[in-house]
């Protein structure tokens, strides 16, 4: 295995993410707190760290999907390290565990926190908290894959291993131009809704840490009560920006080449309006006689469904009081996830309407044993190879979700609670319900089973197999050994 | 519309149809020199395999089809490249494509068919080109057959300048003499351009001494060619008779090619149809029908005695192992066509004598054109060969304008290491260039270079 190129790239993350803090750094300049320190020293030692690592290139840039996937997967690990130690040096998140579970839920775009009173900690550290979103979202490596050249064609393997999605489609026929593709559209909208929330007379910072955390589909709010205290308008804004984060890209790629017959006519993108359309209007009918008017109701039902389905986990309400019918549809909300190719997480609709057609083929199957039919999606044929991984990936996922809440299950909290934080952390959502509501937060875990859940934040952002191949004793046996 | 989103383009855009040896051959090169490629192909599995491999898109589908084209984008493509199996097919791509878009379209055509109407169909359809790789393999063995003691020859300044290579055999009186030494005691109109050595490939300077069992590949005038191998104690003639194996198209060519030269040919061919039609269109070869790997066969018709034996079958393998046997039974020339590029190194140190790649020649001949296409500025690629492997490439190129080469005499040009300017061919005749020479507008120059990716003159330059 090519141990060099993957050394070279955790220098390069390095680098990256000593770039990145700079912004924390300048956020205490402006407010003038003295905790910018901690960002600065752990900077520096990033930065110096990086250029160790990529001062020797590696003799040959050749790499397969292993190394894609152990690069992507170590990549993730250590820029959750290196961003949690300001945390702790700061002291405002002095337990380690703690802090990790902070970073990784923020470059995940989990959005699970550990902290009860989020309001007393620096500017600072709620911009770097926010801005982990921003960079979790479109990925890592994308970045490094639009700015560092890269020779040779093999680093798709990268891009398949961080992109969310059963099958990674290019933009445009290099690597290097679809990820910088993908930055600018994901920057554009960024920006627009700095705006839009400017307009609403939202505050600057306020306005930048909300469309981090919603472009990432992160959902760290920077107020205790989430987006609850903003005006309606505001709410209104995150909701459609939300659920524009949660589109395939390619649509707004096809939007930009003017194609918009095409864009709107993907198979994935339809689904996933109708189910939010439907969850809304459940959710709309049920809480509309015990909410102040009709407008709050749908405003509230509308707001909620787009955070959960898009994984995003900001709140406006606090819908753990809500009827069981509601919680559940939020719940089943939380598994379906966002479409591929979005910065959201979940299972993704697509999986599920290839798994929906999988059921109708096999019914029709039983009426017809000798008929053949091919699975269509956009009305093209989706390979039995594909098919196949959606399978497997269903399994692994369930799988991992039950060990999961078994493991949970010895803290002696209620089924409730522990089946939810899993569903919220492996789906990369934020809040749960009951003792991980949307008011709650998970300090209340043991570290124990506070690493369970980051193993599952992690591998829901990774999609499962990146992060499972570390555990293959081949990928060890090959790192530990060299040639 | 699209282009303006595209962040610093600089290659041309490329549609690939189709992904068998050519095509894979065209991506692998076409890919490492930048350019934004599309392959299109019906085989999923090959998309998936060569876009894991290389930096490009993969669309599965038709390539004639009007849709799957629109999906490649085929309105901001710069080039067409038809190389599926069927000629038909790749016309009417490039047919399709030329009605959308204005990019440029070349396709492959292979029956002989069509091959008498090359000019006809290219003119008509408005290709940019047509090509025909077993044709040019057949041309290539041609040339050499018709210098057997040459293992390859090309051809340069439309056929008036030939490069030669040559393995230096025991004994000879090259074998300790300096580059420097050829040019007083045998001949100043001659070019040596690039010598492999071990595996290295060296563009050699004045003081290179040869050494016996290297390869060298060297430029002259046709006539040049002759008198310097006749003094160097080399023979010259061209053989008289040849014996192919298989008769597949590249076989017909050859064989047409041969006749017209005046050298018998006798063909072995498996099937017994192919062979009624093959006596048909060669009536003054002798048509065998039988199975060319039979050692038997091959006895009786006499491959201990012909003084050359072209294996032409479809198979790698085969034609590897006829070219050794052969070797081993008979002092016949022998020339191996292959077709795959696997095992490149086993191949390479197997002792086969001349090798003719036809997708290479291919490869060659488009991405010749493409560098051309690529480049606006004063000069244009005409040919393009590459050697030792590609290892080093000859490039001819046309200088149309003035620049910071032309009118200066080549010693007070500031060249590139590892390059060597091989010959000038103005109005026609051909220059080996001294130091005094220049080279002037309207002038094709030839470069050898162990460099790759030259587009334009200029790049010669430090």
């Amino acid at each position: 295995m090519n141990n060099s190129i993957i050394r070279y790239i955790l220098g390069q993350v390095l680098k990256m993410e000593a770039i990145l803090m700079f912004l924390p750094v300048i956020v205490a300049v402006i407010y003038r707190e003295e905790e910018g320190f901690a960002y600065l020293i752990t900077l520096l030692f990033c930065g110096a760290l990086g250029f160790a690592a990529t001062h020797k290139k590696p003799q040959n840039f050749i790499f397969y999907l292993k190394e894609g996937c152990i690069a992507t997967s170590l990549s993730w690990i250590v820029l959750s390290i290196f961003g949690s130690l300001p945390f702790i040096i700061t002291g405002e998140i002095p337990s380690v565990t703690d802090a990790l579970f902070e970073t990784i839920s923020g470059f995940t775009t989990t959005g699970a926190s550990i902290l009860s009173d989020v309001e007393s900690l620096s500017y600072c550290s709620i911009f770097w908290r926010s801005f982990t979103h921003w960079i979790g979202g479109m990925g890592v490596l994308v970045f490094l894959l639009a700015i560092i050249p890269l020779s040779g064609g093999s680093h798709i393997n990268l891009m398949r291993a961080e992109s969310p999605g059963p099958s990674v489609g290019k933009l445009v026929p290099k690597v290097r131009h679809t990820a910088r593709l993908l930055y600018l559209i994901y920057f554009g909208m960024t920006i627009l809704e700095v705006l839009l929330l400017l307009i609403g007379k939202m505050p600057v910072f306020d306005a930048l840490t909300t469309s981090f955390g919603t472009a990432g589909t992160g959902g760290f709010g920077i107020k205790n009560d989430s987006i609850a205290g903003y005006s309606s308008y505001i709410q209104w804004i995150v909701t459609v920006f939300m659920i524009l984060f949660g589109v395939n890209f390619n649509a707004y790629y096809l939007i930009l080449l003017r194609r918009f017959k095409k864009a709107f006519k993907i198979e994935e993108i339809r689904y996933y309006f109708l189910i939010i359309t439907a969850a809304v209007a459940i959710i709309f009918f049920d809480i509309c006689n015990t909410a102040a008017s009709a407008f709050t109701a749908l405003r509230d039902a509308s707001f909620q469904v787009a955070s959960i389905i898009t994984t995003t986990g900001f709140s406006t309400v606090d819908f753990n009081t809500w009827s069981q019918a509601s919680k559940t549809v939020l719940v089943l909300l939380m598994f379906i996830g966002a479409c591929a190719g979005s910065t959201g997480g979940g299972i993704k609709v697509s999986r599920f309407v290839v798994l929906f057609k999988t059921v109708i083929k096999e019914l029709n199957s039983y009426i017809h044993p000798k008929s053949i039919k091919k699975i269509k999606i956009d009305g093209k044929p989706v390979e039995h190879e594909v098919v196949r991984s959606i399978n497997v990936y269903f399994i692994t996922f369930m799988i991992i979700f039950t060990l999961s809440v078994f493991a949970l299950s010895f803290e002696g909290k209620d089924l409730v609670t522990n089946f939810t934080a899993v569903t919220a952390t492996i789906n990369n959502i934020g809040p749960g319900l009951e003792l991980v509501g949307p008011t709650q937060n998970f300090s209340i875990f043991t570290p124990f089973s506070k690493f369970i859940l980051m193993f599952d934040m992690l591998a829901g952002r990774l999609e499962l197999f990146p992060l499972l191949i570390l555990f293959h004793p081949a990928a060890w046996r090959d790192l530990v050994h060299k040639k | 519309m699209s282009r303006s989103i595209h962040p610093n383009r600089k290659g041309l855009s490329i549609i690939i149809v189709g992904c068998g040896k050519v095509g894979s051959a065209l991506i692998e090169q076409l890919s490492r020199e930048g350019h934004d490629i599309t392959i299109i192909d019906k085989n999923p599995q090959k998309i998936q395999a060569l876009t894991n491999l290389y930096d490009i898109m993969g669309i599965v589908g038709n390539g004639a089809s009007y849709v799957v084209q629109m999906e490649a984008e085929i309105e901001n493509t710069d080039l067409i490249i038809a190389v599926t199996d069927s000629d038909e097919l790749n016309l009417l791509c490039c047919t399709v494509a030329k009605r959308v878009s204005n990019c440029a379209a070349i396709a492959r055509v292979r029956t002989p068919d069509y091959s008498e109407e090359v000019g006809y169909l290219r003119e008509k359809l408005g290709l940019a080109m047509i090509i025909n790789p077993d044709l040019e393999a057949a041309r290539e063995a041609a040339r050499i057959l018709y210098l057997p003691t040459a293992l390859e020859v090309n051809t340069f300044a439309h056929g008036q300048a030939e490069l030669v290579k040559f393995k230096l055999p025991d004994n000879n009186i090259l074998d300790g003499a300096s580059i420097a030494s050829i040019g007083k005691d045998i001949t100043t109109n001659l070019l040596i351009c690039a010598i492999e050595r071990e595996g290295n490939v060296f563009i050699p300077s004045g003081d290179f001494i040869l050494k016996k069992g290297d390869y060298i590949s060297f430029v002259a005038t046709r006539n040049e060619t002759r008198a310097f191998l006749k003094k160097i104690g080399f023979k010259t003639n061209q053989v008289k008779d040849t014996m192919i194996i298989g008769g597949g198209k590249a076989a017909f060519y050859l064989a047409k090619q041969l006749i017209s030269m005046g050298i018998s040919v006798k063909i072995i061919e498996r099937s017994k149809t192919r062979c009624e039609e093959l006596s048909i269109l060669l009536p003054k070869a002798i048509i065998i029908n039988g199975d060319g790997t039979d050692e038997e066969l091959l006895k009786e018709e006499g491959i201990a005695f012909c003084e050359s034996f072209v294996p032409l079958t479809g198979i790698d393998e085969e034609n590897i192992l006829l070219t050794l046997h052969a070797k081993r039974v008979s002092n016949a020339k022998v020339i191996t066509k292959i077709n795959r590029n696997t095992f490149m190194d086993v191949i390479s140190s197997l002792d086969l004598g001349s090798v003719v790649y036809p997708r290479y020649i291919t490869a060659e001949a488009i991405i010749a054109y493409v560098r051309a296409k690529k480049n606006s500025m004063n000069s244009d690629i005409e040919t393009l060969y590459h050697m030792f492997n590609s290892r080093a490439e000859a490039i001819e190129f046309r200088v149309d304008k003035a620049s910071s080469v032309t009118d200066i005499p080549i010693m007070n040009l500031a060249l590139k290491k590892n390059l060597l300017i091989s010959f000038i061919n103005r109005n026609g005749s051909i220059i080996i260039p001294s130091g005094q020479d220049c080279i002037k507008v309207g002038d094709t120059v030839m470069i050898v270079t162990t460099h790759s990716g030259f587009n334009d003159i200029q790049d010669i330059l430090k």
